[in-house]
């Protein structure tokens, strides 16, 4: 159980479940971080994704490396109806905007299944094979999800970092009364917040949908685990994001191979359920300040 | 001249409200109710939707057929369903509503232990007859001595012995069983039935569990693969979660055998699993292939898009069981009905031939339904049947 081959193995695993986790759970800490939006609806915007992506490259047959940005990019600008709609009356709302997030996220869920069906179905992938190294085994699906979470990582925090609107955006996180002050439209920024949001749950639900399967229904999961991700790394910081993927990512791998599956979701329930009595504001974020 | 043209006037009113209050007298149909409580979404959704279509097939029948006269009047059915999620709360909410609120007296569903266990306490105080599908064995061997309940599938006692037969005869190589297995009523109370077969047979068994729903095996797999197992029997996993970890189990270089023993339906599971699905051998409870199956796989693939799910057959025998028993008992009474079909020993079904009950012996009573059973295995994008097999009694 505990040969190199072994450790190595549980190693893969643990990269590729973190890039999924990752890539997750970075729309979700994205909106929270600048809107203090809990979107509750982040499930079902990545089963759109999913479909989109069904639709653009399993029945029309689209080159995927368009299919599968244009796939999210589909989503996220028909979405701009929901930010105008719902979102932008409960941006900075946070309690309020879990119930009517969670009923959005219903309504499209149900939406879905009256229009699609709800069997699971199969996305189509381009690279479905296995890569072998040795005795270690990577599923090629996986390795291009652990690349694509690996550049929408660096991208968002170059984007936040270095750009002028990703330093206008953590400017009115910090505080919206003084960046607006200063000449910041909060509305534009906020609206292009949800555009990568968005963008990023889709493509996410896209990648996943391949990586299992698709259905109305799908979307629960990725909210779980987008939730556990942001509440251990810290709702809203990216790198917190990053660490709490990480860690999800490579407990389950190890504590699943070596102690079982119910050991593994034990603990990864327990440790959030810890942080949230010790550290609310989770590993990497910070307080609330009245 | 004017109070003419009035009388007239009111004549005639009368005449339309006469008649159309004569209308509904006239045709002299009466709706008669048939519940269903099926998985409608989630990983036991092809199920759900298998048991749903099944009886709905069947209903459509009758009713195309003119009804079913019962004592006088001719009965003519409708099919109300609520999902249950393959969850046992959303079972018993379901089957609140069904009986408290819209007074359903027969009941198709739940498909699953853990939402047929739940539905019991409301049915069988109320005389609600149920046709279930699920494989622990307390669905009929209860304190109710499931007077209102009928297992309309095979279980665990009755397919694992002759499955585990089968492998031992068809598969010499194989010495370990590797199973993972979901962590609900299903797994605990009837999956070691399954364990126990394997055994009997000399086979060392390694079991570990998953919660239903899951996406990725890989981690319980890989520690399953390094147990050196032979075989790996997917047990009662639903077909969504059966094709993720037939998928996952090859993605991580898995060589040996991949069977199920439970559950139906392989469409689906070649639906997820792709490629990866080569070779994987399967439970099921129909044969396609089968001149009897002919007019129901036709109707179905006129009426529904996908694939037909083992469940479809299981409930469209199960619902021309309980129409014929109605029939037979000339009452809609849930005890004379029960009655006849508990006497319909030896009726020949469509589908399954000579109709079998059984399970006195295991269960204390004879409610159990005995189907001919199929091995399938899928060979690229093909399905065929290895073996037919007979269930144990």
């Amino acid at each position: 159980m505990f040969s190199p081959v072994m450790l190595g193995q549980v190693f893969v695993n643990g990269v590729s479940l973190s890039a999924i986790y990752i890539l997750v759970a970075l729309g979700f800490t994205l909106l929270f971080g600048i809107m203090r939006v809990v979107n509750f609806a982040h499930g079902s915007f990545a089963m759109l994704g999913g479909y989109a992506l069904y639709f653009m490259y399993g029945e029309w047959h689209l080159p995927y490396l368009l299919a599968a940005p244009l796939a999210a990019m589909t989503v996220a600008v028909v979405a701009l109806v929901f930010e105008r709609a719902v979102f932008r009356l409960f941006y900075q709302k946070m309690f309020q905007s879990m119930i009517a997030l969670l009923g959005l996220d219903m309504a499209i869920t149900f939406t879905a299944l009256l229009l699609w069906n709800p069997y699971e179905r199969s996305v189509p992938t381009p690279l479905g094979g296995v890569l072998q190294w040795g005795g270690l085994i990577v599923p090629e699906d996986k390795l291009v999800i652990t690349g694509v979470a690996a550049v929408a990582l660096a991208a968002f925090w170059i984007f936040t970092r270095y750009t002028r609107h990703g330093l206008a955006l953590r400017a009115a996180s910090q505080d919206l009364e003084m960046a607006e002050a200063q000449g910041v439209n909060t509305t534009a920024l906020y609206r292009l917040a949800f555009l990568i949001a968005i963008f990023m749950a889709a493509l996410a639900g896209g990648f996943y949908a391949q990586t299992y399967s698709l259905s109305p229904m799908m979307g629960e999961r990725p909210l779980l685990m987008a939730f556990i991700v942001v509440i251990l790394g810290g709702m809203g910081s990216i790198p917190g994001v990053a660490l709490g993927g990480l860690l999800l990512g490579f407990s389950e791998s190890a504590l699943s191979t070596y102690y079982g599956a119910a050991v593994s979701t034990f603990a990864s329930f327990g440790v959030v359920f810890l942080l949230l009595i010790f550290r609310p504001w989770g590993i990497l974020g910070t307080p609330e300040h009245d | 001249m004017g109070a003419d043209v009035k009388f007239k006037g009111l004549l005639a009113v009368a005449c339309v409200t006469a008649s159309v209050l004569a209308a509904p007298a006239a045709r002299a149909d009466e709706d008669l109710k048939i519940g269903v409580i099926a998985a409608l979404s989630g990983g036991g959704t092809a199920w759900g939707l298998g048991l749903q279509r099944g009886t709905q097939i069947a209903l459509d029948e009758v009713n195309a057929a003119g009804g079913l006269k019962i004592d006088g009047k001719t009965y003519k059915f409708s099919l109300i369903a609520y999902d249950d999620q393959y969850n046992a709360a959303q079972a018993k909410t379901a089957v609140d509503r069904l009986v408290q609120q819209d007074g359903v007296k027969f009941i198709m569903g739940p498909v699953g232990s853990p939402g047929a266990l739940s539905s019991l306490a409301v049915t069988q105080p109320a005389k609600v007859l149920q046709f279930v599908d699920g494989y622990a064995p307390g669905i009929l061997k209860n304190d109710f001595n499931a007077a209102y309940i009928f297992r309309v599938d095979n279980s665990n006692l009755e397919f694992s012995a002759p499955v585990v037969s089968w492998v031992k005869q068809t598969m010499p190589e194989v010495r370990k069983i590797g199973m993972i297995v979901p962590n609900d009523a299903t797994g605990q109370a009837a999956v070691p039935t399954l364990i126990g077969a394997y055994k009997v047979q000399g086979y060392d068994v390694w079991v570990d569990y998953y919660e239903r729903g899951s996406k990725e095996f890989t981690p319980i797999l890989l520690r399953m693969m390094a147990q050196n197992v032979d075989l790996f029997d997917l047990n009662s996993a639903a077909p969504g979660d059966a094709g993720l970890m037939v998928k996952q189990v090859r993605q991580i270089g898995f060589k040996g055998k991949v069977l199920q023993a439970g559950g139906a339906g392989v469409d689906e599971i070649m639906t997820i699993a792709g490629p990866h699905a080569n070779g994987f051998i399967k439970y099921d409870v129909v044969n396609e292939a089968e001149p009897q199956s002919k007019p129901l796989v036709d109707t179905y693939a006129k009426k529904y898009s996908g694939p037909m799910n083992g469940m479809v057959p299981v409930y469209y025998n199960a619902t021309q069981i309980l129409l014929e028993a109605m029939r037979r008992a000339n009452s809609i009474d849930t005890t004379k009905v029960r009655d006849e079909v508990e006497k319909l020993e030896g009726w020949n079904t469509a589908l399954y031939g000579p109709l079998r009950w059984g399970g006195k012996a295991a269960y204390g009573n004879n409610h159990q339904i005995l189907l001919p059973f199929y091995m399938k295995q899928v060979d690229g994008k093909t399905v065929s049947v290895k073996a037919t097999l007979q269930p144990n009694n």
